[in-house]
């Protein structure tokens, strides 16, 4: 098959380069810059619980929703709940709670909606909300890792 | 330079100049709010006064349109139509009121179907969550300081999805060569 097509290609200005200058040899991150920005975020942890409870709490809403009624719409707003806590969780200082949700989204993105075991589901659900509710940050909990593992294990049996 | 690791090491650090970031206007799009706080919060940090913010693709296509920000932090998956459907229409939709603005697409996906995905709708970059301080800033140095080529095709009009610069390919042209057409300044699409 022929690839040829007509195509253009242009560089634009650098209209954001003339704005803010800055820079130098291939640009970089001003260290003051960085360190106030790592400042702020710094000065936010203490409200990152709070948040990843209130996405957890989505989470739970969204399986019961789903659990109640299997539908396009369920389903979505469960996968939608799963995959802000796979990007987030870790972002806010959960990376297990970011693990058990990457692998309760592959296990939405491979099983067919109506073939989906509940108790798995279930168990990552509930597997999240543990990991919350002991405050299991970072990576060092040996037991979030094993559970993490054994949900990951069960779901890729069935992809 | 989607899906590109960003080229922000320690050396450039050192070498770096402060940027003027409070003359940019930055749009944030993401159906998070604690989301969308955490990145205001690290932009404002970075001296940035001119961000606006949207929930959905409705509401970030309107302020997009009245606000004309320099660039777009979108992600991925909103409540409703995508964040690739606002890159589609940002740049493609006859009204847009800049096609060419620099788009960073921020998602919890990491497969590479994904990136390429995003690369095809037409995002400049692509961030991978978690997100960091030092992530984000990355980004807006390498939208700032890498400017990416446009391509306008029969199919697509966006960044260029070749990895390298105009100039860097030394090979034979296979893509219709001699119908290339290098310009200053774009048309409308």
């Amino acid at each position: 098959m022929s690839r040829k097509q007509p195509i253009e290609i242009f560089m634009p200005p650098n209209v954001l380069k003339a704005k803010v200058g800055g820079g130098g040899n291939g640009g970089g991150i001003d260290p003051a810059t960085l360190a106030r920005a790592e400042q702020a975020i710094e000065a936010m942890k203490g409200d990152f619980a709070e948040w990843v409870a209130t996405d957890v709490e989505k989470l739970h809403t969204a399986r019961a929703a789903f659990a109640a009624s299997a539908d396009k719409d369920t389903r979505d707003t469960f996968y939608r709940a799963s995959h802000d806590l796979k990007g987030q969780g870790a972002t806010f200082g959960y990376p297990f709670v970011a693990r058990v949700a990457d692998s309760l989204c592959r296990l939405l993105d491979t099983v067919a909606a109506d073939a989906l075991p509940s108790a798995l589901i279930d168990a990552h659900v509930d597997a999240i909300r543990v990991i919350l509710r002991d405050h299991v940050k970072g990576n060092a909990s040996r037991t979030a890792a094993v559970l993490s593992q054994e949900l990951e294990a069960r779901v890729s049996e069935l992809g | 330079m989607v899906g590109a690791k960003a080229r922000t090491g320690p050396r450039q650090i050192r070498a770096a100049m402060t940027y003027r970031f409070d003359r940019l206007k930055i749009l944030v799009v993401d159906d998070n709010p604690h989301m969308r706080k955490l990145l205001a919060a690290i932009l404002q940090a970075a001296g940035v006064t001119q961000l606006f913010q949207a929930e959905s693709v409705a509401t970030a296509w309107a302020a997009f349109n009245e606000a004309n920000p320099d660039i777009v932090f979108v992600d991925w998956m909103l409540n409703g139509p995508s964040g690739l459907e606002l890159v589609r229409m940002i740049r493609t939709d006859a009204k847009s009121a800049n096609p060419l603005v620099p788009v960073i697409m921020l998602t919890g996906y990491t497969q590479i179907e994904h990136v390429i995905q995003a690369r095809d709708a037409g995002a400049t970059e692509f961030l991978a969550k978690p997100v960091s301080a030092k992530s984000i800033l990355a980004r807006l140095v390498a939208v700032i300081e890498y400017p990416r080529a446009f391509v306008r095709t029969k199919y697509y009009f966006g960044p260029c999805r070749r990895r390298h610069r105009p100039g860097d390919y030394r090979g034979q042209e296979r893509r219709s060569a001699g119908s290339e057409v290098a310009i200053d300044m774009p048309p409308k699409p």
